[in-house]
């Protein structure tokens, strides 16, 4: 035995009383803040029936915000931050604490129509894209600090975590921040979750039936970062592409961050009618550069699609001539003047004036819209979330306005909303035409039976287009 | 003697305390702060293990955590996962626990015969190769990770009973706990022992290095195995994310913080590390950098004792006696001596 | 005395038998046509100056590494390319030049590994009662090579004097039959050495030992035979006397400044 290990005695009692004490510290505090707020609230209420007398409602409610402000999204922090304060500046009446700074937060937010208080949390959700992160972020914020409506998260894998823990809160209600995977409302189906913006694969609608009816392609190969959210808009443009006829003969799927493509090039058939590009940052320019560089500059032009990633001006900028014609889809337009649109960008400027520039930015559209329907619904049920079925219902009969015109949700509690197909040149984006109405399921190809987007799915089938995809012709 | 025995009241003392807790605190704080420490402190245990025992520091070992969470999630029918199996969650756990450790045995048999960096480097990519098997075969993984995995009945409802759940972990972590300061002194244990210290000796002495190693390493992936069927049967939730490079250091940084020779520094560094996470994101001027954070406290701790909070403790401890007896002082390490396992 | 045993032994088939034992590393030819053969009981020290290849020679028949030509046979069975931990359980074990201890681990617990090393059941995961009885010989051979009163201590703190008195133990507590003690006074005083010197004239006869030592007062008083060793090869075996009065060893070894081997 070693004596030295013996000396234990004493020490691990002050250290237990540390570590309790630290417990004690952290977590007694929150504890009896709640006490606190249990209190007032019982004192709130009290006044309220004496002031009122009949319907006075019973619970606060309070407001929480779910983002990243670390890892890949972390710089987006700031423009979800200005979508959701912006939303509550222009429904509920609140003044920003500081123009220049969204995460100041703001004062005076009320549901519309009442002088009922919606309380804001500002200790904000901070994840980092990992589903654990946001789910305990989430836990913290509703069950530490009492949110009873939650805007958010961020991303895909995030959006289907938290949607299945919203099943186990049924008196919170969930509004999605921007996640876009299919799943979180098309299979996880939680009753108290909701999704005011398009999910990823409807910012691809258009796109298939453009290919097929206006460029005539016939066939086409997908090239795609190999993760969730590449898959998710892959899969709205194989849908839409196939079930009008096309053939998709490839898809490639290089490693998040790939910069050398020259052995994908070398295996691409020369034949195919054009290509549905999906990969982010430098990739699209390192393919487009590495493919030119073989079949020569003009090969790719009139080629291109894609998806989210490719409408970046930088991007163009850099390609030049090589991507002239490229046509992507976008839930958002980047030269609209419509009012709508204007609508929206005056907001965004009136509330914060510095983010103006990030109107057609989506990590900014998402939490609007969700927060504006969060909003909407409060002022629905006149600030009386007591039944929060009857608060969730009505959310989900609220139609809002958006830079894109109004968008409702659907049976899933999914946005039904525009989407756009734009085409770039030297000069920037153009919207060519708006797809109105797109709905998550593009006209029955997806549904909560039908397999997750992945590498090879869905598969390239034939028949049952979806409904817009008659309208758009040459 | 008679400070042994404090030893083990002071021990058992915890224990009930720990017990008790969720009577104190609110449901919240049971699961969210009491139970995940509990559950990462296990996790960080079976890299304590390896590291204060046999002078390895592994990367892989929340790898192997993911592998019997995963299992977990596919052989149960859960969102996500294969579904094919719709097995009990109890045979899925136990399932799990023998794929983790077959998992490791095989890590094991290529770490075993490197050292120091090389083995740092080679866990590392075990760890990475794990967490992208599971990224890339979404078969296994799920869209958005495995979800609604169930929980084992007798363990009610995660929100409304988050006492059973803890409760579950401490007696497994106060099991571990007990059977690695066991495991020290058995002939394994210290031929485990014997090769960090010694292994050439180790092998003129008649033992089979490479042999030992491995079914140490595979100890040590039924530990962390343990943990990662906890963590689902707790988060009834698993993602990629969850063995991403970044828990990964987390989890480095909790052993360390806790003192990376130290069995119990496992929970001790990860209380401190989860109360901090709590903690620093409901803090105004932290809230956007909370890893940041993070890293700064880890850096004070461990500038300030390279043993974390237990070599704070036992250095604590030895100043402590020393001044109590003059006496007999003289072979007594400083608490910067060789890494050594607590004997009882 | 010693002459009439060694003579004695004689008939019987040598327990270390090595043919023809070279050992290459790389362009090194560290050991080379080395032949010898030890009988039961005997106390053989291999001398020679620094390079001579005398622990590469230990490292073969200890089964560090195979020799790249010949062949070791101890006590009759070939061993060739087989790893130490299949000789070990033949009674051989050894100690090192510097000091190979489990600085972690205390004095009883370096002991007790050693005993479990020949006596097998690595991977046993709990205690036995047998486990206290080999608890108890660890103690014992402790006190044996005078460490009883530091059985418990931590080896990292003992001295360098009693961390080679432990390295002597451990070979000890093997049981061995064959001992292979490499430099055991490397670093010793003077009366230190004089009480090592004692131990290893105390040991039982049932215990053959294999000596590699710089100190000739140590190496001639303990050993009855001498193997001298050059440049990888063995150039002279007699006993101490004849070995005292060899010129070739004189110009070798003798004549020339200790220092640490290899």
């Amino acid at each position: 035995m070693n004596i030295r290990n013996k000396r234990w005695g004493w020490l691990s009692a002050t250290l237990l009383i540390i570590i309790i004490g630290i417990v004690a510290a952290a977590c007694g505090g929150s504890d009896s803040s709640s006490a606190d707020t249990a209190a007032a609230d019982t004192a709130a209420a009290d006044t309220a029936a004496v002031e009122t007398a009949a319907a006075a409602p019973e619970k606060k409610i309070v407001m929480g915000f779910l983002s990243n402000c670390e890892g890949p999204f972390g710089p987006f922090w700031d423009a979800t931050l200005a979508g959701y304060y912006t939303a509550l500046v222009q429904f509920a009446g609140a003044t920003p604490v500081d123009p220049a700074d969204p995460k100041a937060g703001v004062t005076g937010a009320m549901v519309p129509g009442t002088e009922i208080p919606i309380e804001i949390n500002t200790d904000y959700g901070c994840s980092d894209d990992k589903a654990d992160k946001a789910l305990s972020e989430a836990k913290r914020l509703v069950e530490q600090e009492g949110v009873n409506i939650l805007i958010g998260p961020l991303s895909g894998d995030e959006g289907i975590a938290v949607a299945n823990y919203a099943k186990t809160q049924p008196d919170v209600t969930f509004l999605n921040g921007i996640s876009g995977a299919q799943d979180t409302t098309l299979k996880v189906q939680a009753p108290n979750f909701f999704r005011f913006f398009t999910d990823g694969a409807q910012w691809t609608a258009g796109l298939g039936a453009y290919a097929y009816n206006v460029l005539g392609w016939r066939t086409a190969v997908t090239i795609g970062d190999d993760y969730s959210f590449p898959y998710t808009q892959t899969a709205g443009f194989v849908s839409e592409f196939c079930s009008l006829g096309g053939k998709v003969t490839d898809r490639i799927w290089p490693a998040l961050g790939e910069t050398d493509y020259s052995s994908y090039i070398a295996k691409l058939p020369n034949d195919v009618d054009g290509f549905f590009l999906d990969v982010g940052g430098t990739g699209t320019v390192q393919f487009v550069n590495q493919y030119t560089e073989v079949n020569g500059n003009d090969s790719l032009q009139g080629k291109v699609m894609g998806g989210a990633f490719i409408s970046n001006p930088a991007i163009i900028k850099e390609l030049g001539s090589k991507v002239e014609g490229v046509v992507a889809g976008s839930a958002l337009p980047s030269d609209a003047t419509d009012a709508n649109w204007t609508t929206y960008v005056d907001a965004i400027t009136a509330a914060f004036p510095d983010q103006a520039g990030n109107a057609a930015n989506i990590f900014l559209a998402g939490y609007y819209n969700n927060t504006q329907a969060a909003i909407l619904g409060l002022g629905a049920v006149g600030g009386n979330i007591d039944d929060a079925a009857a608060f969730q219902s009505a959310i989900a009969g609220v139609e809002i306005s958006t830079g894109v015109g109004p968008v409702t949700v659907d049976g899933n509690r999914n946005a039904v909303g525009a989407n756009y197909v734009v085409q770039v040149s030297d000069k920037g984006a153009t919207t060519l035409f708006t797809v109105p109405d797109v709905d998550q399921s593009f006209g029955g190809a997806f549904s909560a039976d039908t397999p997750n987007p992945d590498r090879d799915n869905p598969k390239c089938v034939a028949g049952n287009p979806p409904p817009w995809a008659a309208s758009i012709t040459k | 003697m008679i400070s042994a025995r404090l030893h083990w009241l002071i021990g058992i003392g915890i224990v009930i305390v720990a017990a008790v807790l969720p009577f104190v605190f609110s449901n919240f704080t049971t699961s969210q702060i009491l139970t995940r420490a509990l559950i990462l402190g296990l996790a960080a245990a079976s890299l304590i293990f390896l590291a204060s025992l046999g002078g390895w520091v592994s990367l892989a070992q929340l790898g192997l955590y993911g592998v019997a969470g995963f299992t977990v999630g596919n052989l149960v029918q859960a969102d996500g996962g294969a579904k094919v199996f719709a097995m009990d969650i109890w045979l899925a756990s136990l399932l799990a626990l023998v794929v983790t450790v077959l998992v490791g045995l095989l890590i094991g048999v290529i770490a075993s015969r490197s050292e120091g960096i090389y083995f740092l480097m080679i866990t590392l990519a075990f760890g990475v190769i794990i967490k992208l098997l599971f990224e890339k075969a979404t078969d296994l993984s799920g869209f958005g990770g495995i979800n609604q995995i169930i929980q084992p009945a007798v363990l009610g409802s995660a929100q409304l009973d988050p006492e059973r759940i803890y409760w579950v972990c401490l007696a497994i972590c106060v099991l571990v706990y007990l059977g690695i300061r066991y495991f020290a002194h058995t002939p394994f244990g210290l031929a485990f022992q014997g090769i960090r210290d010694n292994t050439p000796r180790m092998r003129a002495l008649g033992y089979n290095v490479t042999l030992i190693r491995t079914v140490a390493f595979g100890i040590a992936a039924f530990i962390a195995g343990l943990a990662g069927v906890l963590n689902v049967w707790w988060n009834t939730q698993i993602s990629p994310g969850t063995i991403d490079i970044g828990p990964v250091i987390f989890l480095l940084m909790i052993a360390i913080i806790g003192g990376l020779y130290r069995i119990e520094g496992a929970w001790v560094g990860a209380l401190i590390y989860v109360i901090l996470d709590n903690r620093l994101r409901s803090v105004d001027l932290v809230g956007e950098r909370v890893a940041t954070a993070l890293g700064i406290v880890f850096l004070l701790i461990v500038l300030l004792s390279p043993g974390g909070v237990m070599g704070i403790y036992k250095s604590l401890a030895s100043r402590w006696r020393r001044s109590r007896s003059e006496s007999g002082a003289a072979r007594d390490g400083d608490g910067t001596a060789a890494p050594t396992v607590a004997g009882d | 005395m010693s002459q009439i045993e060694t003579s004695a032994a004689e008939g019987v088939a040598p327990i270390l038998r090595l043919r023809g034992v070279g050992r290459r590393f790389g362009g090194v030819h560290a050991v080379r046509g080395v032949d010898m053969d030890v009988r039961a009981g005997e106390r053989r020290a291999v001398l020679g100056p620094n390079g001579a290849g005398k622990t590469t020679l230990f490292n073969v028949i200890a089964g560090e590494f195979p020799p790249t030509e010949g062949s070791v046979e101890l006590f009759g069975v070939d061993v060739t390319n087989k790893p130490a931990r299949a000789r070990v359980p033949l009674g051989v074990t050894r100690t090192f030049q510097i000091s190979r201890l489990f600085a972690g681990m205390t004095v009883a617990d370096n002991l007790y590994v050693s005993i479990i090393g020949a006596e097998g059941g690595h991977l046993r995961s709990f205690r036995t009662a047998q486990d206290r009885a080999f608890h108890g010989q660890a103690r014992e051979i402790g006190d044996r090579v005078g460490l009883g009163a530091v059985l418990d201590e931590v080896v990292g703190t003992l001295s360098h004097g009693e961390q080679r008195q432990l390295e002597i133990g451990m070979a000890l507590a093997g049981g061995p039959k064959l001992m292979m003690l490499d430099e055991p006074a490397a670093g010793l005083a003077r009366a230190e050495r004089v009480k090592l010197t004692e131990m290893l004239l105390g040991f039982d006869r049932s215990i053959t030992i294999i000596l590699i030592e710089h100190d000739m007062d140590v190496a001639l008083t303990v050993a009855e035979h001498v193997t001298m060793m050059h440049d990888g090869r063995i150039v002279a075996e007699g006993t101490p006397t004849e070995i005292r009065g060899n010129q070739l060893v004189h110009d070798l070894y003798l004549g020339k400044g200790h220092g640490n081997d290899e």
